[in-house]
């Protein structure tokens, strides 16, 4: 059987409006998002998912886990590329060194450098922002949109019966996953399996999680053919669908498409007049030393 | 006279593409309306397949050769899209969990229709009704996830009743159910067949449904039809090994045969308070997957050596969050778990594995290896076993599952019931000295499962066994110990013959006493303990 995500009923901006307006809204929020790398742009940006988040309702404890996993990654990457400055490089040519700090230590003859320049620093930042606006933004949909609407919602937005019921079920077959991927853990877990202690070379590695993904994917399978059996049991995908649940634009919602549409606009507009690129303030680069 | 019937099957057989020998043949019979047949037979006798070709999914969804023809109220359904012949022909799986797709309880009833492409007002009245008309009405806005097992069937159920079906074919609803719940289900299959439904159910637990009067009884071996009739004939010509049949007739029957080998499987000498110290111990241990909803409150037990426990109580109860506690893959939020003395907060999983083995409820979650042999060698070897005693251990725990002759066949191409026994001998061959299991007799036949209960009960090595379990008749004739638990909390702990006798206690728990139990009461001064129907035939 397939699980939901963790929705709830709640009293929130992002619920206020039909799912179908806030899914075009997102995506136009995306598609404008990735055009920038501008850190005053972007935290424009930034902006809108934090009052999103702040008013959606969910509280801390909810999305401690997902928000903490995601948060750590992007946290992650964002240092990674600072410390190698790679990354980077398509958007600048030229880079203004700071401080220079070398290691007093050699590994195998090596000795690590890190050169902390102005646009190594920005570039982090920009990649910071832009990432953690769209996670947030994503991050917030399997809260906020109601399970049962999912495959009216895609219907909504244009897609044929089956493609909207299909995207429905994958939607959902994501949290399935992972219970699944749990009750596999436990019962490994049970026969002295120990994912810590896994060694060897990589593709040694890869071999000793057979015992987690070799159960979860033949689930995965079984259970994809038990949906098809249910459905055509009942008839799916013979004719044109009636959805029960019914959706309606209210003006609330034309407003936010058209304020999605006009960010779409209006970045597009900005960045074919050549702003938005990476950008780095005078001031620090004098700082260091122009 | 025939087409008025509503289903006519003739001369059917059916053979999977990808399988030797035909699954079903030589297959013919036909249901009136109103009528209730129970299909009745061993695992892989060809009940599903029999229910697959009625409902369209053979030869749509499962490929092979096909031969003879249905007739649904005297058309032949051959050439009928999936969508007609569901109309008709509505199916209620074994296991709600994979039945439903709706995220809401009327999302779901409202499916069928919805893909028939009814006005909206129309869909929103049959689900209501069928809904009302199973007395759930209550649950219309409900999460599916959040329901009980029971809850669920019935949620199946009127999301097939809501497409109005004049045939309803039942595939074992009854397997996930705790008994309470099986009775309500199996007075509603009678209320619907009383009204005019043809109602065809396949069920292991002949027992439970002989009490709601079938019509006739098929019993099916091999693919064929043994015996079809009324169930007077049928209790003739199968033996009572083969199906499970009320106690009274076994008792009379088995009077005649010899006395079983197998009634005396443990003494009744071990059990509680044998001494020495526990091998689990739970101190007052609460738990709560949320914040504020216990589902554990305040356990507190020891399980000692020579204990034979039975954990029962209605679905949801705790009864695998609290096993999954004795393992440490969940640990307490207050309160304590010891094992073999160690709190389970400071031991890992993996070092409990070693003194305690698990056999979890479904065995797709745990078989990956290529071999049954590299299944079972999996678990000595994490535990550290040297190689040539993973390999004798390996190969007692084949021999107790009755699995020898399959070592070096690939788990996951098993039958589901040999898969089962797969992944209670990989348990079997870490030589734990406590062995749990989560519902070991769920979806096997009666012979296979009383076997295998047999075997493991008469194995030497272990010092206490806990199982789960829906089957009041197994805790009877297995347990020296029952725990009933509902609503997290343990309601009685005690013999079989304390315990059982509340029948007040069990309704509570959602359990029905069973003619085995009522039998071995009436007996129960004669025979100052609990034994298998076989057995009290000689007392």
């Amino acid at each position: 059987m397939l699980v939901t995500w963790r929705y709830r009923k709640r009293k929130s901006l992002i619920q206020w409006f039909d799912p179908r307006a806030w899914v075009i809204f997102y995506l136009c929020f995306l598609f404008s998002t990735l055009f920038f790398w501008d850190v005053r742009f972007l935290s424009f940006f930034l902006v809108i998912s934090l009052v999103t988040v702040f008013t959606s309702g969910i509280r801390w404890s909810e999305i401690r886990r997902a928000f903490l996993f995601i948060g750590g990654f992007i946290f992650f990457f964002a240092f990674l590329t600072f410390l190698t400055g790679r990354g980077g490089q398509e958007l600048y040519e030229e880079e203004h060194l700071i401080r220079q700090m070398v290691a007093p230590f050699t590994l195998f003859g090596w000795r690590p450098v890190l050169d902390i320049t102005v646009e190594r620093v920005f570039f982090a930042l920009s990649q910071l922002v832009r990432v953690f606006s769209i996670a947030v933004m994503t991050i917030l949909i399997p809260y906020s949109l109601n399970p049962a609407h999912y495959g009216v919602t895609f219907r909504g937005l244009g897609l044929s019966d089956k493609i909207a019921y299909a995207m429905d079920l994958t939607m959902r077959f994501i949290p399935t996953f992972g219970r699944d991927f749990q009750l596999t853990m436990d019962a490994q877990r049970a026969r002295g399996y120990e994912l810590e202690k896994i060694k060897g070379g990589l593709i040694e590695q890869v071999r000793k999680l057979g015992p987690l993904m070799v159960p979860v994917t033949i689930h995965a399978i079984i259970g994809s053919e038990d949906i098809i059996d249910a459905m055509d049991l009942r008839a799916f995908g013979i004719g044109p669908r009636t959805w029960l649940e019914e959706l309606k634009y209210e003006a609330k919602d034309r407003i936010l498409i058209a304020f999605g549409v006009l960010i779409l606009a209006a970045s597009l507009v900005i960045v074919f007049w050549g702003f938005g690129g990476f950008w780095v303030p005078e001031a620090f680069l004098r700082l260091a030393g122009r | 006279m025939t087409s008025s019937l509503p289903l006519v099957v003739e001369n059917l057989a059916f053979r999977y593409r990808d399988r030797q020998g035909a699954a079903i043949e030589d297959i013919s019979f036909s249901a009136e309306k109103g009528e209730l047949l129970l299909i009745a037979g061993a695992s892989g006798c060809g009940k599903t397949t029999l229910v697959r070709a009625i409902n369209g999914l053979i030869p749509r969804s499962y490929k092979g050769e096909l031969a003879g023809r249905i007739l649904v109220h005297g058309e032949e359904t051959t050439g009928w899209p999936l969508s007609r012949i569901s109309q008709s022909v509505g199916t209620v799986l074994q296991d709600p969990e994979r039945q439903i797709l709706g995220t809401r309880v009327l999302n779901e009833v409202a499916f069928g229709l919805e893909n028939l492409g009814m006005p909206r007002q129309e869909i929103v009245e049959r689900a209501d009704a069928a809904l009302a008309y199973l007395g759930i009405s209550h649950l219309r806005d409900r999460e599916t996830f959040n329901l009980s097992g029971g809850e669920k069937q019935k949620v199946a159920l009127a999301g097939v009743l809501a497409m109005r079906p004049s045939i309803l074919l039942l595939d074992e609803p009854l397997a996930s159910l705790d008994p309470a719940s099986a009775l309500e289900t199996l007075a509603m299959v009678r209320q619907l067949a009383d009204e005019g439904m043809t109602v065809l159910m396949v069920e292991h637990r002949v027992e439970d449904v002989l009490n709601i009067r079938p019509d006739r009884v098929m019993f099916m071996a091999g693919g064929r039809v043994r015996y079809l009739g009324d169930v007077n004939g049928l209790i003739k010509v199968v033996n009572y090994h083969e199906i499970k049949l009320p106690a009274q007739m076994i008792i009379e029957r088995a009077a005649q045969d010899p006395f079983p080998a197998a009634a005396n499987v443990f003494s009744e000498g071990a059990g509680r308070g044998s001494g020495g110290d526990p091998l689990v111990r739970f101190e007052d241990v609460a738990f709560g997957y949320e914040k504020g909803s216990d589902v554990l409150k305040g356990i507190s037990l020891d399980i000692r050596r020579g204990d034979v426990i039975a954990i029962l109580g209605p679905n949801g109860a705790g009864k695998t969050t609290f096993v999954k506690h004795a393992i440490g893959l969940l640990k307490p939020k207050s309160g304590r778990v010891l094992v073999n003395g160690r709190d389970t907060h400071q031991t890992s999983v993996a070092e409990i594995a070693g003194t305690l083995g698990y056999v979890f409820q479904s065995p797709s979650h745990m078989l990956f290896a290529q071999t049954v042999f590299e299944e079972l060698a999996f678990g000595p070897r994490n535990l550290g076993h040297p190689k040539a005693q993973t390999e004798k251990e390996v190969k007692e725990a084949l021999d107790i599952v009755n699995l020898a002759d399959k070592e070096k066949d690939p788990p996951l191409a098993l039958s589901f019931g040999q898969q089962k026994r797969v992944s209670i001998a990989a348990i079997l061959a870490m030589r734990s000295r406590i062995l749990v299991m989560d519902e070991p007799t769920a979806g096997q036949d009666y012979q296979n499962y009383m076997s295998f209960m047999d075997s493991i009960l008469r194995l030497p090595n272990f010092e206490a066994i806990l199982f789960i379990t829906h089957d009041v008749d197994l805790a009877t004739i297995y347990a020296n110990r029952v725990i009933l638990v509902a609503n997290g909390r343990v309601e009685a702990d005690g013999r079989p013959q304390e315990v059982l006798r509340d029948f007040d206690l069990l309704k509570a728990c959602r359990l029905v006493p069973t003619s085995l139990l009522q039998a071995n009461l009436d007996y129960l001064p004669k025979t100052g303990r609990f034994m298998r129907a076989e057995a009290l035939a000689h007392v």
